[in-house]
């Protein structure tokens, strides 16, 4: 049947190309149903679904992981200690317990008797401290290692020149008995544990990557203990995972298998899904331009994503006033539902909705109302000492950036500021936003997703020390007030610290050193056929395992 | 000839250290930190054990030293930014496949675009000439990226005749329908290029008198055309065509990205982007090897079908 395709095809493709040049008006069959490949039906008893992963994963070995992929591959073929349901609570996972001292400093967990490696190696304590240590050994030179800095002797350890040795005995990571896993912080962390959950704090099996060195992420090295096992990787085609029936839990996974296409292109990962080659993404990477069209369908997903879509002023080339003015003349809902598109929330401050304490520690800023309000604006505007008529903003060059800063540079013009966009390319980008900021740069967009769900992750970027914080903003008080939050281990506490922070920044006398535009949701497209039990966690972590497939998958 | 091919591959070796020299400082040039591809900023103890790891601290001439050892070596190195997998791994896996892709783009050039180029020169002005020189108009006009979106639309979306995108893993697996779309939509520039300078050699050669000559002596035409007017019109092909292949690691890049074709281009442009030094300079390398080497094939071919370049040589 397949004989020689080639021969077929070249007449084909002539008159496809005649049929484009002469204009494709005409032909806009928007409700068109993809289906109806020549492929035969999979009847719904067969669990296996086809996803495409967003990206080449850099590496999955989760000392080195960093973005999504990544950590989507990892967190279903490994058993982290904890992981985070729907409130962004911590269950247990590998760990069943867990206990945390009076002070807050020291945290054990209890691992499970019955955690294996798909080599039939137990899962014990060791592991952990092995691999804690290891991704904060300077030789590794993990990008993550901060992650784990929460933990006592962890940066030193990370930064040691000379007697790393001993300076990695006093890391504070101690495997007690094979089940007790002991760790010492370096204050009282109530997000500890949830943090845990982070793909950073995964463990790695020892002899293996001290067999294969780095070649131990390949399929025919790995060995991992999750419900799924990595069967293939092809390195820029496709990653696929079985389930493993050894798994400790492995009765409640239905899922037989997931083959996996990386497919960068937002437009190529949604023409195959269209065609019906891929039933799911791992999040996010939609055209934006696509999205009205999608959310119309069936199979448009929308998850709650721990993030703030923001820009940041330089506060030395653009005075409280000003700052003031621009946040206010910002629509934000009309920014959210003309460009954006996908039910952000507005942004109010830092901390997203969602966020443990989110209704204390929402500052209900006067200067970030969800309409704007020009005429106040204006006003502030005249009052500004020393107002800055033209105004350079700065983006990075990825989808979607522009046109949201093409409509903010819109509304800053009804106030009299004349914007000019400078879109840069991500390295650039980053070198021009310093810390600190060079001079040119008077506002710029950046995003904050969240590591772990605890509000002082966000807060703690506006610090004077901070090398997230581009602003040129430092406020003693504020420091302060992070500090003493670090140091209070009570929720309903700290939460107050984090609001009184929150009123530093976006208050009634606030500094404004940024204004939120937008928190994140994270869309995606998932075949009906799975679409109820497919699942992305606020982090942005995708859950395999409770995926059935249900009736027919086109 | 044999002293000629060395000579010139000894030649190689003073244009690739000024290759890696270039690209070493224009990458130095751009600024940028591999070490920090996401918004979260780098810890400064973090930043020196990468620094450290791979080298970055050293002054640049200890740097530029390290590349020319590891070029000589053929030993490229670990990548900064795909943190399991070396250069050599990466062009291994994934050169071939962006090779794969020109070759067959330039079959179709080769393949569509002769023919058509010839029969349009034997018959000019004719209704077949304008229809392939119209045809050759638009396929130098049209950038590839809106063919392939054109082709996939109809092709794949609309009639379902092949899948949106992917590629065979294997080298040999010729028969594939994943290997059409990509091949014809980067191929149609290469079937207008070659079509329109086949045309044009091809009625300029027919002006010529050595070709008056043979038709006046009698010869059959098809006879003419093959052995004088057809040889002599290939030279300029066969110099336009060698140097086309150098696109194969920089020009694939739009069509990798569009059908998901773990190619060579894609790792290229994102290795610039991500500042990936040493995948940077294993590929810019690998570019200038294989220019060096199709330039090198075309002067041989020249020999073959031009003996006066040949005796020139000796």
């Amino acid at each position: 049947m397949r004989r020689n395709p080639w021969l077929l095809l070249v007449a084909a493709l002539l008159v496809v190309l005649a049929l484009g040049v002469a204009g494709c008006g005409g032909d806009d069959e928007a409700a068109d149903e993809p289906g109806q490949t020549g492929e035969a039906e999979e009847p719904a008893a067969e669990q296996v679904i086809t996803i495409a992963w967003g990206a080449e994963p850099p590496s999955l070995d989760p000392g080195l992981a960093t973005d999504t992929t990544s950590s989507n591959v990892i967190g279903n073929i490994m058993d982290p200690l904890v992981v985070l349901d729907e409130n962004l609570e911590p269950q247990p996972q590998l760990a069943e317990s867990w206990e945390v001292s009076e002070d807050g400093t020291t945290v054990t967990y209890t691992l499970r008797q019955d955690g294996q490696w798909t080599n039939g190696d137990p899962v014990t304590a060791a592991d952990f401290e092995y691999s804690w240590k290891r991704t904060l050994s300077p030789e590794l030179a993990a990008d993550y290692a901060y992650q784990l800095y929460g933990i006592q002797g962890a940066q030193e350890y990370n930064a040691c020149e000379s007697n790393c040795d001993r300076l990695a005995d006093q890391v504070g990571v101690t495997a007690v008995d094979d089940h007790t896993l002991e760790v010492q912080l370096t204050s009282p962390q109530p997000w500890f544990i949830a943090q845990s959950a982070h793909h950073s704090f995964i463990a790695v099996h020892q002899a293996t990557v001290e067999e294969f060195g780095e070649q131990w992420t390949e399929p025919e090295n790995i060995v991992t203990n999750g419900p799924f096992m990595l069967e293939a990787w092809e390195h820029e085609a496709s990653i696929d995972l079985v389930k493993w029936d050894e798994w400790r839990n492995a009765d409640e996974v239905t899922l037989e298998r997931v083959n996996g296409l990386i497919i960068v292109d937002g437009t190529t990962k949604l023409q195959a899904f269209e065609a019906g080659e891929v039933d799911a993404f791992d999040g996010g990477g939609l055209p934006p331009a696509e999205i009205p069209r999608l959310k119309e369908t069936e199979e448009y997903e929308q998850y709650e994503y721990l993030g703030t879509y923001y820009y940041g002023f330089n506060v030395e080339n653009v005075d409280l006033e000003q700052r003031r003015a621009m946040s206010l003349a910002i629509d934000r809902q009309t920014v959210i539902d003309n460009v954006a598109q996908a039910d952000q929330a507005p942004g109010a401050g830092m901390t997203p909705p969602g966020i443990p304490g989110y209704d204390v520690i929402n500052p209900e800023s006067p200067w970030t109302p969800a309409s704007g309000d020009l005429e106040q604006a204006q006003s502030l505007m005249d009052q500004a000492q020393s107002p800055k008529t033209n105004i350079n903003l700065f983006h990075n060059n990825a989808p979607g950036h522009r046109e949201i800063a093409v409509a903010v540079q819109d509304m800053w013009s009804e106030i009299g500021i004349n914007t000019t966009i400078r879109a840069q390319e991500w390295a650039q980008y980053l070198e021009f936003l310093g810390p600190p900021p060079s001079n040119q740069v008077d506002v710029y967009r950046l995003g904050w997703i969240y590591d772990y769900p605890d509000a002082i992750n966000g807060l703690e970027l506006w610090t004077c020390d901070s090398g997230n914080n581009n602003t040129n903003f430092c406020n003693e008080e504020f420091d302060g007030l992070v500090e003493e939050a670090r140091q209070t281990p009570d929720d309903a506490a700290r939460f107050e610290l984090y609001a009184q922070a929150e009123d530093v920044m976006f208050g009634e006398d606030g500094e404004m050193p940024i204004t939120p535009i937008y928190h994140y949701t994270l869309i995606n497209m998932e075949d009906t056929c799975i679409k109820d039990t497919f699942y992305i966690g606020a982090l942005n972590s995708m859950d395999l395992t409770d995926v059935v497939v249900e009736g027919e998958c086109s | 000839m044999a002293t000629y091919v060395i000579r010139r591959i000894i030649w190689t070796i003073p244009v690739i250290l000024l290759v890696i020299l270039l690209i070493f400082s224009l990458m130095k040039q751009i600024g940028g930190n591999p070490f920090r591809q996401t918004e979260r900023a780098v810890p400064p103890a973090i930043q020196a054990n990468l620094e450290e790891k791979f080298n970055l601290g050293k002054p640049w001439y200890a740097q530029y030293a390290y590349y020319v050892r590891d070029v000589a070596t053929f030993n490229l190195g670990p990548s900064l930014v795909l943190r399991n997998r070396t250069v050599n791994e990466i062009v291994k896996a994934h050169f071939p496949h962006s090779l794969k892709l020109a070759i067959l783009a330039i079959g179709w050039g080769l393949v569509i675009g002769l023919p058509a180029g010839i029969a349009s020169a034997l018959r000019p002005n004719s209704v077949f000439d304008y229809a392939a020189m119209l045809f050759s108009n638009i396929g130098f006009a049209l950038p590839n990226f809106l063919v392939a979106t054109v082709l996939i639309y109809y092709v794949a979306l609309q009639w379902d005749l092949v899948p949106t995108n992917g590629w065979p893993s294997a080298f040999w697996d010729f028969n594939d329908k994943r290997l059409i779309l990509p091949s014809f939509a980067l191929g149609l520039f290469f079937m207008a290029f070659v079509a329109r300078l086949v045309r044009g050699t091809m009625l300029e050669t027919m002006q010529q008198d050595y070709v008056r000559t043979a038709k006046a002596k009698g010869l059959r035409w098809r006879r003419v055309v093959l052995r004088h007017v057809l040889r002599n019109s290939l030279i300029p092909v066969v110099t336009a065509v060698g140097p086309l292949i150098g696109l194969v690691i920089t020009g694939t890049f739009v069509i990798e990205t569009i059908f998901s074709i773990p190619g060579i281009g894609r790792y290229f442009v994102d290795a610039v982007a991500a500042r990936d030094y040493s995948v940077v300079m294993g590929i810019t390398v690998l570019a200038a090897i294989v220019v060096i080497v199709a330039n090198l094939i075309v002067d041989i071919l020249y020999g073959f079908l031009d003996p006066r370049t040949r005796e020139a040589r000796t």
